[in-house]
């Protein structure tokens, strides 16, 4: 179980900061800036600019994503915004927008 | 990672929140808010739980520090360890031994006016709210002004004639017997009958 | 109910008892603890504990070592220990004390002022929006 859960139906205005993993099944706007894993859920919605660790996503991202590890957009993913990370996936069915930076 | 849908919400004890949350969902609290929390769902306030903010929710625990007021739709829990800074409201609420307070704190069927023995005395509590506590002396000092009081409402009572069967006359009553009370007395009058009323 | 009190200690004085069918108008000072099960209209002020039992009224200000209440209180409670407020019990007003405990199932309204501090990561905090 993550550390930090937003769950489905709470909205957070404003800047999310930690040094552990968190999930995002509800909304976050603002900012979410995590050490460690950021899972965006299936109905999750992020209009934010993420970093983080690694970044699966499934649900809805509006914002930069930038990681320091991996990005993982599963089908049902949505995102629209720049993605830099080492390495990164689009899986099938993942709606995607935007540039990718892989600092090689 | 967790993939089961949760409806509880949880900002872990390194997370740090600046902003608002709101929403309908289990809110559990162990990491730092700094921004007005409201959620229909119950919300908990863990020990390494911090909130800057005001905070709102159905059932409300704290065990953690809060500076900002304290709603509970329900019912507010200020359990050991609790240390809050602001006002505490709820139609029931339990303050445990260990919890600090510092602040106004209501619970239902304590009134909505919050009338007081003395006008000193009442006048001291509504401005105490904001700034330090201190009304007792002004209180005993108006503490006399009862005495006329009393006298006004005894007729109705046949044993003991004592300013407590003032308490089921109730303000109107009170107010139309005899020659008129001084204005302070009667405030108290009929403060305490609307108090006696309640139950 | 009342059966928090801490045995006689070393107050010097004894224990005063204010009987359910006794009214009181007037200061009470003391010594030791009190314990009102009547009504008492006028300041209490005893070294001891006092206790407010069930079905007694106080309208006064109060100054004890602790104080516990299971009945109606009206006035300002000064403490220098314990503040506690049973369920069932009716109380208004200011309370002070080491710590102050309210029951659930108790009507209180007034403000509590118990002495802490906050831990540094609220204090000084950006949000000073506290009242609305």
């Amino acid at each position: 179980m993550a550390s930090t859960i937003i769950g489905a139906g709470i909205t957070i205005e404003g800047e999310i900061t930690t040094d552990e993993d968190v999930l995002v099944q509800g909304t976050v706007r603002g900012k979410l800036n995590a050490k460690d894993g950021v899972v965006v859920e299936h109905g999750g919605v992020v209009e934010a600019d993420v970093t983080g660790g690694p970044l699966t996503v499934s649900g809805s991202v509006t914002g930069n994503i930038s990681s320091t590890d991996r990005v993982d957009l599963q089908p049902g993913a949505r995102v629209v915004g720049n993605v830099k990370a080492t390495r990164i996936t689009i899986a099938d069915g993942a709606q995607f927008k935007g540039n990718v930076d892989m600092d090689v | 990672m967790a993939t089961s849908s949760h409806d509880v919400t949880v900002i872990g004890r390194g997370a740090r929140v600046r902003g608002r949350i709101t929403g309908s969902a289990t809110l559990d609290i162990q990491g730092l808010v700094d921004g007005e929390i409201l959620v229909d769902g119950d919300l908990t306030v863990g020990e390494t739980g911090m909130v800057a903010s005001d905070l709102s929710g159905r059932r409300v625990v704290v065990r953690g520090a809060v500076k900002g007021n304290v709603t509970g739709e329900e019912s507010v829990h200020l359990e050991d360890g609790a240390k809050v800074v602001g006002d505490v409201r709820a139609p029931r609420i339990a303050i445990a031994p260990g919890a600090l307070v510092r602040g106004f704190v209501q619970t239902a069927g304590a009134g909505a006016a919050r009338p007081r023995t003395t006008a000193a005395a009442k006048a001291t509590t509504t401005a105490t709210r904001p700034a330090a506590a201190h009304a007792a002396s002004t209180a005993s000092a108006a503490k006399p002004a009862v005495v006329p009081a009393a006298r006004g409402s005894v007729p109705r009572g046949a044993t003991l004639a004592g300013t407590n069967h003032a308490n089921h006359t109730g303000a109107a009553p009170v107010a139309k017997k005899g020659p008129p009370p001084p204005i302070v007395p009667a405030l108290k009058k009929g403060a305490k009958g609307a108090l006696a009323k309640k139950r | 109910m009342a059966q928090t009190r801490t045995a006689t200690k070393a107050h010097g004085g004894g224990h005063g008892m204010i009987g359910a069918s006794t009214r009181v108008r007037g200061r009470i000072t003391g010594d030791g603890d009190l314990t009102v099960d009547g009504h008492v209209e006028g300041d209490i002020t005893v070294r001891g504990d006092l206790i407010v039992g069930e079905g007694a009224s106080v309208t006064s200000n109060v100054d004890a070592h602790s104080v516990t209440v299971s009945g109606t209180l009206d006035g300002d409670v000064t403490a220098r220990g314990a503040v506690r407020i049973a369920a069932g019990a009716k109380v208004r007003g200011t309370m002070q004390g080491e710590h102050v405990a309210i029951e659930e199932g108790a009507e209180f309204a007034g403000r509590l002022d118990c002495e802490f501090e906050l831990p540094p990561e609220l204090m000084g905090s950006t949000s000073s929006r506290k009242r609305s």
